[in-house]
């Protein structure tokens, strides 16, 4: 043969990829991982131009408009368009009798499916071990079970429709030496016109809530020195360009320190974009990549989006609803060591009613083993304000 | 900074009802076994340890029944494959016989939408090419079925990503020409109840590099059989490379006409039959395949190998015309979907194939050189129009398309370009 297999393979494989990075079709980077960048908006647009509006609307068509649409348009006398629709009717894929009540929570027995095989087997190895079940499995599509099929509402709180929707996974400070992907600390829904502030402004951390300093002395004033009025900077990170939160005159590019950094060992340069002016529809992203959140100076969380979508007709349609929280993680939280009931909120060294050096206590606790009725500090110790991860469980 | 930190931990339900039991125990002694097992880490970041290794149950459990649901899927569509047939009926029947609908019996409430989630994933990938035209069918069905027997409500859509949006189109139109009307009518009709929802990428995707492997097998008897040649040296490329040929030629011409000094007109970077060099070349390939395939066939079922003989020009004819993808006498036995009319080609086709060559027309085969095969001889005029105008949408996309072709290019354009550099001196 006079074709050359090997060469044709390659030059298939460089054909297919497009000529234009700038497109809004996404294409896998690597297969189930994440795509190549694309910008949100123009996706949206390609799909918009690939579309009828009725496609996307968030009406239901009528059945009968439909069918005779359908009819019409392929040629089909009314007997044929019944004899076909009866063909396709949904009944013929019934596997019971009709009348015949069947309760959807158990596996049938003796089933041929090599998935109910293997469902029952879970569950007869279920039952007779007792396995532990996990509660944050449990209560994981909770939140989603809330807000899934929300009635839409009309007016001007309604989701136009052709919007995007984005979700996004945020994760916990990566602080264990192997980040582990499974689990996000929590998961917003998002639409395209909204700003990365507002991203921001939806992202709980404890970090922001912690008070640093030591307050033996004073126990009461701690709150007022939560970190997230003092330290306002914090910036995303999104293929090459930084964006910083500049909405308070005390907030600081903090992004620059890096971007001259990489100028001068001759990096691929790095920009800087605002934060409070970049909407979703004006980013250019990957999807299912790991891109970062930076705030507190040096918290670092791991932002994923995995998901852009159209709007659907069942999602959630009351604009004032997003961003939309539809999973929170449920932290391990650590408690009182005297009670051993409440989440712990001090922290205590050279404690020397303390039975260990440091030692967590609850508010009250605390107090009554610290203070005497009128507030006094009562022996020696440091008393640092905790902030649990469980806070905003 | 972060020591390891091993409190004794709990959710945050357990300070919500605490265990009677372990309410105000001496602060002394919890302390000390809280010390034994080594604790604390700095002053106010003091990070509890997450339980490494702890993958969620529910993740993992959906890794582990894709793996059944593929398999079930599969078989699904292996039983429809050899019934040789695109009728929904055929497909309906099957589902029953396998009590299809029960792959949903027995999920525990919390994973009802994920799972609903990755069945219609795992069966929209049936839908998509490299699969055969009557696999996707299948796919398809496969994805009407399993809509509407879910169990999640509301109902979990089928994610439509928009790289796939064009196959999903072109897959229509084959269907509408074809008159495959159940095909066509339960697209339509998903697209009407908006089971879809119009995606980036058919699932989430978060970055997990450990799952990749396991997905990527595809089932060898339901991918098409590879025709890139065909598909590469369309009419349409040929006709734009004899063009460029053309053209090139005149150029050179005018150029050696103008030139003072005589030039050398042995100069020949192309040779003058590469157009009808290369469609002979694919038109052998695709002679030796289909005799390969014919020999095979004939070996299994002893028969006379004087089939072969039959004309390569009716059989293309015939494979063009008929237009059906699945087995040929399936879709002629039932015609009730397709539009009372037929033309008369039609007819002759359908009786070259019950003369008994349907064998050697296998579905795949035939899409495939319906749609891309050029052959030297004469085509019908509407398949050729049919053709220029596919190859015109394409544009110029088609020139740089693939193998043989961006090679000659590439040497017209090289050819093209001393030419110019030869007028300029
Ligand atoms: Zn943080
Ligand atoms: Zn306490």
């Amino acid at each position: 043969m006079s074709l050359r297999a090997p060469l044709a393979r390659k030059n298939m494989a460089e054909s297919k990829q497009t000529p234009d990075a700038n497109t809004g079709i996404p294409e896998y980077e690597y297969i189930d991982v994440n795509t190549k960048p694309f910008h949100v908006g123009s996706f949206r647009d390609e799909w918009l131009a690939r579309l009828r509006p009725e496609d996307f609307s968030f009406q239901q068509e009528d059945e009968e408009t439909f069918e005779a649409n359908f009819a019409a348009e392929m040629g089909l006398g009314a007997d044929t368009m019944a004899e076909l629709k009866s063909a396709c009717s949904i009944d013929s894929l019934r596997c019971h009798p009709e009348d015949e009540q069947l309760s959807m929570d158990d596996v049938p027995s003796n089933p041929r499916l090599k998935t109910l095989i293997q469902r029952k087997r879970k569950q007869e190895r279920a039952s007779s071990h007792n396995i532990h079940k996990n509660r944050h499995d449990f209560y994981a599509d909770e939140l989603e079970r809330l807000t899934i099929g929300r009635p839409p509402e009309m007016g001007a709180d309604r989701i136009p429709k052709g919007e995007v929707l984005l979700t996004i996974n945020i994760y916990h400070p990566a602080v264990y030496e192997k980040f582990n992907f499974t689990r996000p600390c929590m998961t917003l829904l998002m639409t395209g016109s909204h700003t990365l502030t507002e991203l921001r402004d939806a992202i709980c951390c404890i970090s922001d809530l912690q008070v640093c300093g030591e307050f033996s002395k004073t126990p009461d004033v701690a709150p007022d020195f939560i970190s997230k009025d003092h330290f306002k900077s914090a910036f995303f990170f999104f293929e090459g360009v930084f964006y910083n939160d500049m909405r308070f005159p005390e907030c600081q590019d903090i992004s620059i320190t890096t971007v001259e950094w990489a100028k001068a060992h001759n990096f691929p340069q790095y920009s800087q974009a605002k934060m409070e002016d970049t909407r979703f529809v004006d980013l250019k992203v990957k999807v299912g990549f790991p891109y970062l959140y930076c705030h507190q100076g040096e918290c670092e969380h791991i932002i994923i989006i995995t998901d852009v979508r159209l709007f659907h007709k069942t999602d959630c349609l009351d604009k004032n609803l997003y961003p939309l929280l539809t999973h929170k993680h449920r932290s391990l939280t650590q408690k009182c060591a005297v009670c051993h009931v409440f989440i712990a909120r001090w922290y205590t060294t050279n404690d020397q009613f303390a039975p260990s050096d440091p030692c967590l206590f609850c508010d009250q606790c605390f107090r009554i083993l610290h203070y005497d009725t009128e507030g006094n500090k009562l022996g020696q110790f440091f008393a640092f304000p905790y902030t649990d991860r469980g806070a905003f469980n | 900074m972060f020591m390891n930190v091993s409190l004794q931990t709990s959710t945050a339900d357990d300070a919500i009802f605490p265990r009677q039991s372990q309410c105000f125990r001496p602060a002394a002694l919890l302390c000390k076994s809280l010390k034994r097992r080594g604790c604390f880490g700095r002053c106010g970041g003091f990070v509890g340890r997450f339980r490494r290794g702890v993958v969620p149950v529910s993740s993992s459990q959906m890794d582990a029944s894709h793996k059944h649901v593929k398999a079930d899927c599969e078989a699904l569509l292996a039983r429809f494959q050899q019934t040789q047939s695109v009728r929904f009926e055929v497909f309906a029947n099957i589902w029953r016989e396998m009590k299809f609908s029960q792959i949903f019996r027995g999920v525990v409430k919390h994973e009802k939408r994920a799972f609903c989630h990755l069945v219609l994933n795992t069966a929209y990938c049936y839908f998509l090419p490299p699969f055969s035209f009557q696999i996707r069918v299948g796919g398809l069905y496969l994805l009407y079925s399993l809509y509407y027997t879910q169990t999640a409500s509301p109902s979990e859509q089928i994610h439509l990503a928009l790289k796939d949006w064009e196959e999903v189109k072109k897959f229509e139109n084959n269907a509408i020409d074809a008159q495959h009307m159940d095909a066509v009518y339960i697209l339509r009709h998903l697209m009407f109840c908006k089971a879809f929802r119009f995606t980036a990428m058919p699932t989430l995707l978060c970055f997990q590099t450990n799952k990749v492997k396991e997905r990527s097998v595809l089932r060898e008897e339901f991918i098409e059989r590879a025709s890139r040649p065909q598909e590469l040296i369309s009419s349409g490329l040929l006709e734009e490379m004899s063009n460029v040929s053309d053209l090139y030629e005149n150029m050179k011409a005018s150029v050696l006409s103008q030139m003072t000094t005589p030039g050398d007109s042995s100069f020949n970077l192309i040779r003058k039959d590469l157009v009808s060099q290369l469609s002979g070349t694919v038109q052998e390939f695709y002679n030796w395949q289909r005799e390969k395939e014919t020999f095979d066939e004939n070996e299994n079922s002893q028969e006379d190998t004087s089939q072969k003989v039959c004309s390569n020009r009716a059989e293309l004819l015939a494979s063009i015309k008929s237009k059906a993808f699945g087995e040929a006498p399936e879709t002629l036995k039932s015609r009730r979907h397709r539009r009372v009319e037929m033309n008369s080609t039609t007819e002759a086709s359908a009786a070259l194939l019950n003369q008994g060559y349907t064998r050697i027309l296998k579905q795949s085969l035939r899409k495939r050189t319906r749609d891309a095969l050029l052959l030297s001889g004469e085509f019908p005029t509407d398949f050729r129009l049919k053709h220029v105008r596919l190859t015109q949408t394409a544009g110029v996309s088609v020139v740089t398309r693939g193998l043989a072709a961006a090679e000659y290019v590439e040497t017209f354009q090289r050819s093209l370009r001393s030419s110019i550099r030869f007028r300029c001196v």
